[in-house]
C-alpha cells in the first residue's frame, strides 16, 4: 500500500478511536466538530472585527502543534524525504481547509492568503528546532498546569493582550471584555488533559485538600494573567466596573468547575458526561453551582482510590 | 516495615501476580530480578497503590504512599516543565520545602532546561533526585541503573548504601544482576508472577548461575547462527 495513504488511514483510525473514547460515534463527532467550528467562527465575526486575525491565529496554533519537533523527527525517521514533505503538506492543508472556507465566505482573502502561507511554511519549518530557550513564567512556586500551559499557549496570551491594547486604543470596551474572557478561556484549556496518575499519586494529601489546592492555585495564577487587563478596563471605563467584576467572577467559577470536572473523570480525560454538563454550564451559568457540586463529589470519590 | 501477603493482580483473564508474600524490613535493600513481563513493575505499582489488587499490604506508615518514593522505569515529564520546576512540583506534593536546589543537584543536571529534552539517563537522575528531596522513608526504584552513565551508576550505588545506613527501606529491580548483588541484602527471583527463589548475600553467586541457566538455556542454540 502507498505509505502516505496508509499513514492517513492510520491517522483516521486513531482519530475515530479518540472520538469513540470520548463517548461519541465518530460520525457524530465529526458532525459536532464541524457545527462547533462554523458556529464559533461566525460568532467571532459577530462579536469583533478582529475575527479573521483570530481565525488566522487559531489555524496557526493547530499547525504549530503538528510541527512539534519530536513528532516531526519521528515522521522523518519513518518516511523518505518526499513522502515526509507530502505528509506534512497534506496535514497542514487538511487543517487549513475549514479556515480557508470561512475566510473566503467572509471575503477576507488576504487573511486566507496568510493561512496558505502558514500552511506552506509550517509544513517545512519545525517549531522549537534548535532552540534551548526556556520561557520564564511567574508560576515557579506551584509549577504544573500554569507553567506548562502558559509556555504552550503564550502566543495566545500575546494575542489577548494585543486585543486589550487595541481595545484601549480605540476605546472599544466590548473588545476589552472579549480579551479578558479570552485569557480565562486559555487558562481553562490547561485542564483539558489528565496528567499521568503518578503526578496525583505523589501528593501526600487527601482528595479534598488536593482539589482545594488545585483550585486555589488556578484562581491565583489566573488572577496574575487576567488582572492587568481587568484593571486597565476599570481605568478605561470606571462606570462599567461591575461588568468587569462579573466577568472576573464568572472566569473564576468556570475555572474551578473545570478543575473539578477534570478530576471527576480521573484517571481518564474529560468524557461525554462531563463535556455535556460543562457545555450546559456555558449556556446557562447558574448551572455552575449544581455542576461544581456534582463534579466535586465525583472527583473526591475517584481520587480516593489513589489519595487515601 | 512493609508486609505483603498473598498479593494477586490480574488484567482481565491474565493473572500477573499469583500470591506474592514479601516482608520488607527497614534498613535493608531488597532486590527483585525477573524477565520482562515477570510482574516486577506491576508489583511495584500495587505496593505504591497505583493499581488495585487482591491480598494484603500492611505497613508501619499510614498511608504508605505518603512516605514512599517511586522511581518508575520510564519517568514521565510534561513537555514544558523545567528540571527545577519538576523538583519543586514533587516537593510541593509532599509539603517538603525545597531550598538549596543547586547544591542538591548532585548529578549536575541542567535544571533550567525542559525536562522532556533530557536524555534517558538524565530523566532518570532527575526523577531520582526528586524522590530523594521528598525525604521519603521507603524507596521503590524500578531499574534505577538503566540508561545511566557509569559515573552516575556509582553515585546511585552510593546513595543506596547511604539510604540503607539511614534505616530506610528499599526495593530495587534490575536486569543487571551485578548491580543488585553490589547493593542488596536479599534478592528475590520473580517468574510468571511468583517468587521462585530468594537468596541472601551468601547465595547471590549461586542464584546468578541458576538464573543464567534457566534464562539463557538453549535459546541461543535455537537461533542456529552458524
Amino acid at each position: 500500500m502507498n505509505p502516505i495513504r496508509h499513514y492517513f488511514q492510520l491517522q483516521f483510525t486513531m482519530l475515530n478511536r479518540h472520538i469513540s473514547e470520548f463517548g461519541l460515534p465518530p460520525w457524530l463527532g465529526y458532525l459536532l466538530s464541524g457545527v462547533l467550528f462554523v458556529g464559533l467562527s461566525f460568532y467571532l465575526y459577530y462579536q469583533t472585527g478582529y475575527a479573521p486575525y483570530l481565525l488566522l491565529f487559531w489555524a496557526f496554533g493547530f499547525m504549530a502543534n503538528m510541527g512539534d519537533r519530536n513528532r516531526n523527527d519521528f515522521l522523518k525517521s519513518c518516511y523518505k524525504a518526499p513522502e515526509y514533505r507530502a505528509i506534512r503538506l497534506l496535514e497542514n492543508g487538511i487543517i487549513a481547509l475549514p479556515f480557508l472556507m470561512v475566510l473566503s465566505i467572509k471575503g477576507d482573502y488576504w487573511v486566507a492568503l496568510a493561512v496558505i502561507a502558514a500552511t506552506l511554511i509550517l509544513a517545512f519549518r519545525q517549531i522549537g528546532r534548535g532552540s534551548n530557550y526556556t520561557l520564564p513564567t511567574p508560576f515557579h512556586r506551584w509549577p504544573f498546569e500554569f507553567a506548562v500551559g502558559f509556555r504552550k499557549t503564550f502566543i495566545f496570551h500575546i494575542l489577548a493582550y494585543f486585543l486589550a491594547f487595541m481595545a484601549v486604543k480605540s476605546g472599544n470596551f466590548n473588545l476589552g471584555i472579549f480579551s479578558l474572557v479570552l485569557v480565562f478561556v486559555i487558562c481553562l484549556t490547561y485542564y483539558q488533559d489528565m496528567e499521568v496518575a503518578y503526578y496525583v499519586w505523589a501528593h501526600a494529601q487527601q482528595p479534598k485538600v488536593f482539589l482545594w489546592n488545585k483550585i486555589r492555585t488556578g484562581l491565583f495564577y489566573s488572577t496574575i494573567l487576567s488582572l492587568p487587563i481587568a484593571a486597565t478596563l476599570c481605568l478605561l471605563k470606571p462606570g462599567y466596573w461591575h461588568i468587569i467584576l462579573v466577568c472576573q467572577i464568572l472566569g473564576y467559577a468556570y475555572l474551578a468547575t473545570v478543575v473539578l470536572a477534570k478530576y471527576s473523570a480521573f484517571p481518564k480525560n474529560i468524557g461525554l458526561p462531563q463535556g455535556v454538563l460543562l457545555a450546559m454550564c456555558f449556556l446557562l451559568p447558574p448551572l455552575l453551582l449544581l455542576a461544581a457540586g456534582w463534579f466535586y463529589r465525583q472527583s473526591a470519590k475517584k481520587l480516593q482510590t489513589i489519595l487515601p | 516495615m512493609i508486609s505483603i501477603e498473598n498479593l494477586t493482580k490480574s488484567y482481565g483473564a491474565h493473572q500477573v501476580l499469583k500470591g506474592i508474600n514479601l516482608k520488607l524490613a527497614s534498613g535493608q535493600v531488597h532486590g527483585i530480578v525477573g524477565e520482562n513481563g515477570a510482574g516486577k513493575t506491576t508489583l511495584f505499582k500495587c505496593i505504591a497503590g497505583l493499581e488495585d489488587y487482591g491480598g494484603n499490604i500492611e505497613s508501619s506508615f499510614s498511608p504508605l504512599k505518603n512516605h514512599l518514593g517511586l522511581l518508575p522505569t520510564d519517568p514521565y515529564f510534561f513537555s514544558k516543565i523545567t528540571g527545577r520546576e519538576y523538583l519543586q512540583l514533587l516537593c510541593n506534593a509532599r509539603q517538603q520545602p525545597l531550598a538549596g536546589t543547586d547544591e542538591k543537584n548532585i548529578f549536575d543536571l541542567p535544571l533550567n532546561q525542559y525536562a522532556a529534552t533530557y536524555s534517558t539517563g538524565m530523566k532518570k537522575k532527575l526523577a531520582l533526585t526528586a524522590i530523594l528531596l521528598q525525604q521519603n522513608e521507603i524507596f521503590i526504584l524500578d531499574e534505577p541503573f538503566n540508561g545511566v552513565d557509569i559515573q552516575s551508576n556509582m553515585v546511585i550505588t552510593g546513595i543506596i548504601h547511604k539510604l540503607r545506613s539511614l534505616g530506610k527501606t528499599l526495593l530495587i529491580s534490575s536486569h543487571i544482576f551485578s548491580t543488585l548483588s553490589d547493593t542488596c541484602d536479599v534478592i528475590y527471583m520473580l517468574k510468571d508472577g511468583q517468587f521462585i527463589r530468594q537468596a541472601g548475600r551468601d547465595g547471590f553467586a549461586e542464584m546468578e548461575v541458576e538464573m543464567r541457566r534457566f534464562t539463557v538455556g538453549d535459546r541461543i542454540e535455537r537461533l542456529r547462527l552458524g
